[in-house]
């Protein structure tokens, strides 16, 4: 067998899917692995993945009622799904940007697909967040929210989140093992992202203000914008009127991100392990 | 004798930081190297420190890719390079084992039939179940030495980490290894300890400067070295 033989640019994209399929194995034992040291030393272990939500909520909801006297009483609710969705598309863009610096030293004794190191971080937060989600049960309870099969779109708009953070990630890990600055930036886009995105605020907040002009094909750009809504959707079985470019915006960042971030990737990570 | 690995030609530089590129220094690395690790042998490689033998040994196994020339492999190839390398300190010893067996591309279940081995050999007892960050350095090399040689690979590469441990885990380290070769295995061996790999090694490569100077019997290889080492002082 030849290591490091030619793989035309095109095949990539599938290449990167085989790859993980081959070692699903290995990733089912990373994901395991990050899952029970993230907690392993806290006395409330995974209690943390709701709590933190949680009270992040009690803290916006707090802030948001004094300043801006919102009356909504699903206001909690809508802030921690979008906690919940904001966190997972950060920590998954986050995660596998820093995949190659940040699992150096196993890339350093074993020939694996360095994808494994990137997606396990991001399945990791998807677990994560799923877990988050069960703190949205008691408001079942106290607003009578309603159990509708809309409800299935919930895991599958957190998981365009993560697949979109992820596949921006695969774009930028090569560069920032070239470039630090890169984390830096990514660092503080995450920090402005949280409020460029409607974590704090809603779509429908949004539309009164600036209606559906040139604001909202920007706003669309942000590819948390649609996913966030869809998640909240979702849960109050009510309907933003997202239109249908909005939508048509979100799938092909997330699509384009994934092509171009496989080729880069799998073709520059190599050698920028070898600069790290 | 059949060939599990062979270099033809390959090179691999590393880039001078910004800070150094104005000033004339060469990119370290290692050039145009062809080698072929045949069925069976122990090949150590010596040479001063950022002579390129760590290096070397990241390309065998398919971590660092050259910038140019071709390697080629037959059979499962496997790197122990530094202590505790690849465990995570918040893991037990034996999720350790676990996680190092499915990066050597094994599944639960061939791991589960050696695992009992891999903890006897790594004589841990009880700690085997307690997270790696309570373990001594030493004891963390001897269950990065007995997981990675119980997956019996077919080419196994070992940078500076066979002499560790006391003198009678050295003892069993070195019969492990002797054992590898005796079925078939394969080793390729970097180390500065003179006296373990005149014990163990059939040949004998000296790198200089990411160039090979010397290759064949290790005496000679290593009267190479000292020659050289006198000239310099």
């Amino acid at each position: 067998m030849v290591l490091w033989g030619k793989r035309s640019l095109h095949r990539l994209p599938l290449i990167v899917l085989t790859d993980l399929f081959r070692s699903r194995h290995l990733l089912r034992l990373l994901v395991k692995r990050d899952l029970n040291a993230r907690y392993r030393r806290a006395y409330l272990g995974y209690a943390w993945a709701i709590l933190e939500p949680l009270l992040l909520a009690v803290v916006y909801t707090f802030i948001f009622t004094i300043l801006v006297g919102s009356s909504d009483p699903l206001y909690p609710v809508k802030i921690i799904l979008g906690i919940i969705g904001w966190s997972m598309f950060a920590r998954s863009l986050t995660t596998s940007t820093k995949s190659l610096s940040s699992s150096i030293n196993l890339f350093q004794f074993a020939r694996v697909p360095k994808t494994v190191f990137a997606t396990s971080g991001t399945l990791t937060n998807a677990v994560l967040a799923l877990i988050s989600l069960t703190c949205l049960i008691p408001f079942y309870f106290i607003h009578d929210l309603p159990i509708t099969v809309n409800l299935l779109m919930l895991p599958v708009w957190l998981m365009v989140l993560s697949f979109t953070g992820w596949a921006i990630g695969l774009l930028l890990a090569p560069i920032a093992c070239k470039i630090p600055d890169i984390l830096n930036l990514i660092n503080f886009l995450v920090r402005a992202g949280f409020f460029l995105s409607p974590v704090m605020w809603t779509y429908d907040m949004f539309n009164s203000r600036f209606g559906s002009g040139w604001h909202a094909i920007v706003a669309h750009m942000n590819p948390t914008v649609v996913p966030i809504t869809g998640m909240r959707d979702a849960v109050i079985g009510e309907s933003s009127a997202i239109p249908g470019y909005g939508y048509a915006m979100c799938f092909c960042i997330g699509l384009l991100a994934y092509i171009f971030g496989a080729m880069v990737f799998e073709r520059k990570a190599h050698r920028a392990v070898v600069n790290v | 004798m059949t060939v599990v690995m062979r270099l033809k030609d390959i090179t691999l530089e590393y880039p001078v930081p910004r800070q150094y590129r104005k000033e004339d220094i060469l990119p370290s690395g290692v050039r145009d190297i062809s080698l072929e690790v045949k069925q069976g042998e122990v090949l150590g490689i010596i040479g001063r420190n950022g002579s390129g033998k760590s290096t070397l040994l990241k390309m065998m196994a398919g971590v660092f890719p050259p910038d140019s020339g071709t390697i080629s492999t037959r059979g499962s190839v496997s790197l122990l390079a530094g202590v505790g390398v690849g465990f995570h300190k918040e893991l037990t010893g034996r999720e350790n084992a676990y996680l190092y067996g499915a990066l050597m591309g094994r599944t639960t279940e061939q791991i589960d039939e050696l695992i009992e081995e891999i903890q006897s050999f790594a004589e841990l007892n009880h700690h085997f179940d307690r997270p790696i960050r309570t373990y001594s350095s030493g004891m963390k090399s001897r269950l990065g030495i007995s997981v990675a040689t119980a997956f019996k690979p077919d080419l196994l590469l070992i940078d500076e980490v066979l002499g560790v441990g006391d003198v009678s885990f050295r003892k069993k380290s070195e019969n492990r290894v002797k054992d590898l070769i005796a079925e078939s295995g394969s080793v390729v061996i970097v180390s500065h300890s003179m006296g373990l790999l005149k014990s163990i090694c059939t040949r004998m490569l000296l790198i200089e400067n990411g160039r090979v100077v010397d290759i064949g019997i290790p005496t000679d290889v290593m009267k190479t070295y000292s020659q050289q080492m006198r000239i310099d002082e």
